[in-house]
């Protein structure tokens, strides 16, 4: 199978827009891209050897089920975490980017330290659930380890993402600190 | 009165700009709060509960799976080699580039499962085709951004996925094969349109002065990109894979094609292609866990019977409150996105369809048809978001080309409402 008549179009740098350079984080981000890179991986091939071990053995390891939903969670978690600290949640820009500087300003401030707030509280609520389950013994429906060697994570990723909506909120606010001592 | 508060503290921030799940998890959790203010903790501890709750279901597996395989066969080099073998066949007459971009964007759908993710692939190639044919920026964008959006019909789908999640009666394999006539409908609609201005503004002069692809040559070439729908469709119908199995085998499919026989991706591509499609899952993922905390304080406020009662008792008839639905939903999906249309209107107009016994999936199949609509609706169209930025135009630049594409796909959303059978016949054929 030669490709080579095939090459130029898809090297092409247009082709591929190339992500935005990221805007400078105190605490790197590579710490989330490096989690979600190795999730993803662990995500497709815990599945993948799913569908090979019921192919050949036709058993199937169902246990499975329950870490990879686990994974999905903190794949949620921590990626998510990288698109606070990118900016890059769904959201409605028709009004937040239009209007005048110090208005964009200060609907970004406000969307940030809105989403640090969400997850600082979700923060501090899953603490009382993973104390709960820790309390009460409660296992796991599939496996049967410890409730709370999953739900502990909850309220530490939580609280990261919080933290990174708030490095986001200290950001824009210095942005805007910035305009104004630069305008004469 | 905490109904109100509800909308209101949503409505508001969402259109401040802050991210749509915050805007429902805040809004929910105030709901909550005000709901319970005797309560211990104000029944807070219905907030991470619910959050955890709406992520935790296996389903779900599917959206990141899937969102990778659109990854890996954007660089797959799969795009470029079905385009060649499409030109091959139609050859270099008139309007027939726009035509391959559709249908190409369309058999893409079959291995993909979201718009963006088709409209990069298929922008990456097409788009600078089209260009040195002598077809304006704005019009290729306008084609592969409606183009891509046949992508959420025609299975695998993302957007399908969601509404399997929220909707108890609407199996996912149900949804795949309703979607399957109405998104080829949909972008055999699209071709007519496209096609049709080609010829009359005369674009694309100096397509017929270009080479055409040998036809066994380039077939050779695209096998393996032929082979992909057939091995996750055909495997999930075979009953080899459930969906997220699908969507991982074709991971590995794709990955060995793109890596082993096309070598366009690198090793280490394998750190940029799984980083940013666990991203764009998160971003995906954490709207549905938030919107879980929203739909809770729905449900347990009791504003749902009021509100379905309402519009059924409000004389309009069965059709004036489909009608009324849809209008509603194109005015919203011009400033939302699918997947949080699905989540916050899904569950309000659950008990509508219930009430009116709509089929479920036929329903799934019209909401997805609007949603699809909506990728390529300006001011917030995904789809043109992205073939804009590969082809350097601006949205504003498309609205005089994406009108009569925009059209014909609703005629078909259209067609679909008075003929359910040409969505619901495929699924009973299948035995779903």
């Amino acid at each position: 199978m030669s490709s080579s008549s095939a090459k130029p179009p898809e090297l092409d740098p247009a082709a591929l827009p190339e992500p935005e350079a990221d805007e400078p984080t105190r605490v790197p981000l590579a710490i989330e891209d490096w989690l979600t890179v190795l999730i993803m991986a662990a995500l497709a091939l815990i599945t993948f050897a799913n569908v090979l071990v019921r192919y050949f053995t036709n058993s199937s390891f169902a246990w499975t089920e329950e870490f990879s939903v686990f994974l999905m969670i903190v794949l949620a978690l921590v990626a998510g975490s990288a698109a606070v600290a990118r900016d890059r949640h769904i959201r409605i820009e028709y009004f937040s980017d239009s209007g005048s500087m110090a208005r964009r300003r200060g609907l970004a401030c406000f969307g940030a330290l809105m989403v640090a707030l969400l997850f600082g509280v979700i923060a501090v609520l899953s603490v009382r659930v993973v104390w709960d389950d820790y309390r009460f013994g409660e296992t796991s429906p599939g496996i049967g380890v410890p409730q709370w060697w999953y739900s502990m994570w909850m309220p530490i990723i939580s609280a990261a993402i919080s933290l990174r909506a708030f490095g986001l909120f200290l950001r824009r606010l210095r942005g805007a600190v910035a305009e104004v001592e630069a305008q004469p | 009165m905490i109904a109100t508060l509800l909308f209101i503290a949503f409505l508001a921030m969402m259109l401040a700009g802050v991210p749509i799940g915050a805007s429902l998890g805040l809004a929910g959790a105030a709901a909550i709060a005000a709901a319970n203010l005797d309560a211990q903790w104000f029944g807070l501890l219905a907030v991470p509960q619910n959050f955890y709750a709406g992520l935790g279901k296996y389903p779900l597996l599917a959206i990141p799976m899937f969102v990778l395989v659109g990854s890996i066969f954007d660089r797959s080099g799969v795009a470029l080699r079905l385009v060649n073998f499409a030109v091959a066949i139609v050859g270099r007459g008139p309007g027939m580039l726009p035509l391959v971009a559709i249908a190409v964007a369309m058999f893409l759908g079959g291995i993909s499962g979201s718009g963006p993710a088709n409209a990069a692939a298929v922008g990456g190639v097409m788009i600078a085709a089209m260009s040195r044919a002598g077809y304006p920026a704005s019009f290729s964008a306008s084609v592969v951004g409606a183009a891509a959006a046949t992508d959420i019909l025609i299975p695998p789908s993302v957007a399908f996925i969601v509404y399997s999640v929220l909707v108890p009666g609407a199996s996912v394999p149900a949804l795949f094969a309703a979607g399957m006539v109405p998104g080829v409908l949909a972008g055999l609609a699209l071709i007519v349109p496209a096609v049709w201005m080609a010829r009359k503004h005369k674009m694309g002069a100096l397509e017929s002065s270009l080479p055409r692809p040998a036809f066994w040559k380039s077939l050779r070439e695209a096998v393996w990109g032929l082979a992909a729908p057939v091995l996750i469709l055909g495997g999930m119908r075979a009953g080899w894979f459930t969906p997220t199995e699908a969507a991982v085998v074709a991971v590995f499919y794709g990955l060995f094609v793109g890596m082993f026989i096309h070598r366009t991706i690198r090793f280490r591509d394998l750190f940029v292609i799984l980083r940013e499609s666990g991203e764009l899952s998160a971003v995906i993922l954490i709207v549905v866990s938030l919107a879980g905390i929203f739909a809770y304080s729905l449900s347990t406020l009791g504003i749902i019977d009021p509100v379905t009662r309402a519009i059924v008792n409000s004389g309009l008839g069965e059709y004036g409150v489909l009608a009324l639905l849809i209008l509603l939903l194109i005015t919203v999906g011009m400033f939302l996105d699918g997947v949080s249309i699905f989540l916050i209107f899904v569950p309000l107009l659950l008990p509508i369809v219930q009430y009116y016994k709509w089929d479920p999936v036929w329903f799934g199949v019209i909401l997805t048809l609007k949603v699809a609509l909506g990728q390529f609706t300006p001011p917030l169209a995904v789809n043109l978001m992205v073939s804009c930025r590969i082809a350097k135009v601006r949205m504003e630049e498309t609205v005089q080309w994406v009108g009569w594409m925009l059209f014909s796909m609703f005629l078909i959303m259209v067609l679909v409402i008075a003929f359910p059978e040409l969505a619901l016949w495929l699924p009973r054929q299948m035995g779903y």
